[in-house]
């Protein structure tokens, strides 16, 4: 059985970032005003993209700045832009021409960021990406997808291409255990109730999504009854829904693989600031530094406590302390 | 090549576009009038010198040229040529940068006429760029135009733009620098070796014309033939101009970047620009 491609099957065997060039390549075929530009970065599932699609294919060389640009005339041209490198050059290299050429021009350009949080590990802080939700959430007019497995990555393609004005990607690599079954209601509320639970609301994106769903059993063998919602889409929030749920939970813990200053904690906390929600909130995050741990990303999780037993530990301190 | 008749209506055409400039500056009481006068010719020759395809009763017509004014702060120029030309009324010149007003001190595409946000230096090039790429892979034969700065050239971004542009192929771009030889605070060659300009161009794979930026004959040498233009390669026409030409105590000071001149040297300045010799 087929899920918009993807065979149902077979979803946990899914490398998220083909699910996403796969999904690519098939509405490069639909629509040939789809445009990949890399800035020299590459995929194996983007080879097949890039030998059947050569006046689709752009590979612009290092040069981050000029790709934006390009994309931005593009898409002035009638054209769907993709635009791909590693999430810090996508982003903070290129900050204004994405502020200027495509936030103030509200063009459809969609960036395309490989390497979520630390998942670039003992590459270090140049290859990191713990500033860029709170840098990109900032840009007027910018739609922000965090997907947190393959059919979700799949489905944002899709959400990309539909919609109008600039969005931002920040997209996983390898095979992540299988969230989502079917695409339901078309990932368009923004944000996902995944477990129910009566205690504590994680509400957490992008791979932290998975720590949650661990740290939720193991805090369960202790009683805490422990809800997870997949926050896929952090801007625009769908702030009505969220702020009901947090109105509504005893706790609420953010998670997320970015640094603590300006990510999913602080636009949650915003929330409820402007509304006057006084829930306690937990925001777990990394600190505000360069992370110079020269190790894996397993690794550099632990050394943050933000695996996802140190996840469980710290929520079980803060509600038997506080 | 242009008739003299041609050159003496266009010398005519920039010079009310420089006093109107003036005018609108001193009334707003802001602006960038150095840099609006060394590529007034210009923008002259682009729009009233038969090179740039537009129709200002339909600014979305869909086979117009492009133009891209990379250059944003030169926009008061470019404002008084596109009211003159009949994309907006002349009224907003009146209103510039006050409440209300479509004119704000930088270009966007809000505006008629203007084809892309800019005031950013380093921008228009890569813009245009994508543009002429368009153009190209849909089989569509407009052409795009970019204005740049010298200044802005020390933007590391406008070579690698260059770089795209020559790889692509994209012989429907043409772009002009606006070569005065100064930025905001200093003279370029006291900054950067931006010098030798031309060479730099033509290194990065573009066919480089050098002309004066003040004569229509040479500025039209370069800029009328290029739609019959058989070329695979990009266009860079290096325009030496003058920072302030128009108003003699302007020309090559680096305080009229953005001065304006009040009272009785706003009026020593428009009295120069109706003497200026056509």
């Amino acid at each position: 059985m087929l899920t918009n491609g993807l065979e149902k099957r077979t979803l946990s065997d899914v490398d998220v970032r083909d699910a996403f060039f796969d999904e690519l390549y098939r509405l490069a075929v639909e629509d040939r005003n789809v445009i990949f530009m890399t800035a020299d970065m590459g995929a194996f599932s983007l080879e097949r993209f890039k030998r059947d699609f050569p006046k689709q294919y752009f590979n612009v060389g290092v040069a981050e700045q000029n790709m934006v640009s390009v994309a931005a005339g593009l898409a002035l041209a009638g054209k769907k832009v993709f635009i791909y490198s590693i999430v810090p050059f996508v982003t903070l290299r290129c900050l204004e021409q994405i502020k200027i050429d495509l936030c103030g021009m509200n063009l459809p350009v969609t960036v395309v960021g490989i390497g979520a949080g630390v998942m670039y590990g003992g590459d270090g802080p140049t290859h990191h990406a713990l500033h860029d939700i709170a840098v990109m959430r900032a840009l007027p007019g910018m739609t922000i997808y965090n997907p947190s497995d393959a059919l979700l990555t799949q489905a944002s393609v899709r959400l990309a291409y539909e919609q109008a004005g600039p969005v931002y990607i920040r997209l996983e690599k390898g095979c992540l255990p299988v969230l989502y079954e079917d695409a339901g209601g078309g990932f368009q509320q923004g944000f996902t109730q995944l477990r129910a639970g009566k205690d504590i609301s994680i509400m957490a994106t992008g791979l932290m999504v998975h720590h949650a769903v661990t740290a939720k059993d193991i805090l369960s063998r202790v009683g805490l009854s422990v809800g997870i919602f997949d926050i896929y889409r952090l801007k625009p929030l769908n702030e009505q829904a969220l702020l009901e749920v947090m109105i509504h939970s005893p706790r609420v813990v953010s998670l997320e693989e970015n640094s603590r200053i300006g990510g999913l904690g602080t636009a949650l906390s915003e929330l409820c600031a402007d509304a006057g929600c006084r829930v306690p909130l937990m925001r777990m995050a990394w600190p505000d530094g360069h992370c110079r741990e020269a190790c894996g990303r397993e690794e550099i999780h632990r050394h943050y406590r933000m695996d996802a037993r140190s996840v469980a530990e710290r929520i079980l301190d803060w509600v038997r302390n506080t | 090549m242009p008739t003299d008749k041609t050159t003496l209506s266009l010398s005519q055409k920039a010079r009310d576009i420089r006093i109107q400039t003036l005018q609108m500056i001193t009334r707003a009481g802001k602006g960038h009038i150095g840099g609006d006068f060394s590529c007034t010719d210009i923008l002259v020759a682009l729009y009233y010198g038969g090179v740039l395809k537009v129709d200002p009763a339909r600014p979305d017509w869909p086979a117009r040229d492009r133009f891209i004014l990379s250059k944003g702060h030169a926009c008061e120029a470019l404002y008084c040529i596109l009211a003159d030309q009949g994309f907006f009324p002349e009224t907003e010149l009146t209103r510039y940068q006050q409440p209300g007003c479509i004119l704000g001190g930088h270009p966007d595409r809000s505006i008629p006429g203007i084809e892309a946000d800019t005031g950013s230096l380093g921008h228009g090039l890569g813009v245009g760029c994508g543009l002429a790429l368009g153009a190209r892979l849909d089989g569509k034969d407009y052409l795009t135009f970019v204005l740049l700065g010298d200044g802005e050239c020390c933007e590391g971004a406008v070579w690698e733009s260059a770089m795209f542009a020559a790889r692509h192929k994209l012989g429907n771009l043409i772009a002009v620098i606006d070569n005065n030889g100064m930025c905001v605070t200093d003279r370029l060659e006291d900054c950067t070796a931006l010098e030798p300009l031309a060479e730099k161009w033509r290194a990065f794979g573009w066919d480089v014309q050098e002309v004066d930026g003040h004569d229509f004959n040479s500025l039209l040498s370069a800029l009328s033939g290029v739609r019959d233009r058989v070329s695979s390669t990009p266009l860079m026409v290096v325009a030496r101009t003058v920072k302030g030409k128009g108003v003699p105590f302007m020309e090559g000071r680096l305080e009229w970047h953005h001065g304006v001149p009040k009272g009785e040297k706003a009026a020593q300045a428009l009295r120069a620009l109706k003497e200026m010799e056509c």
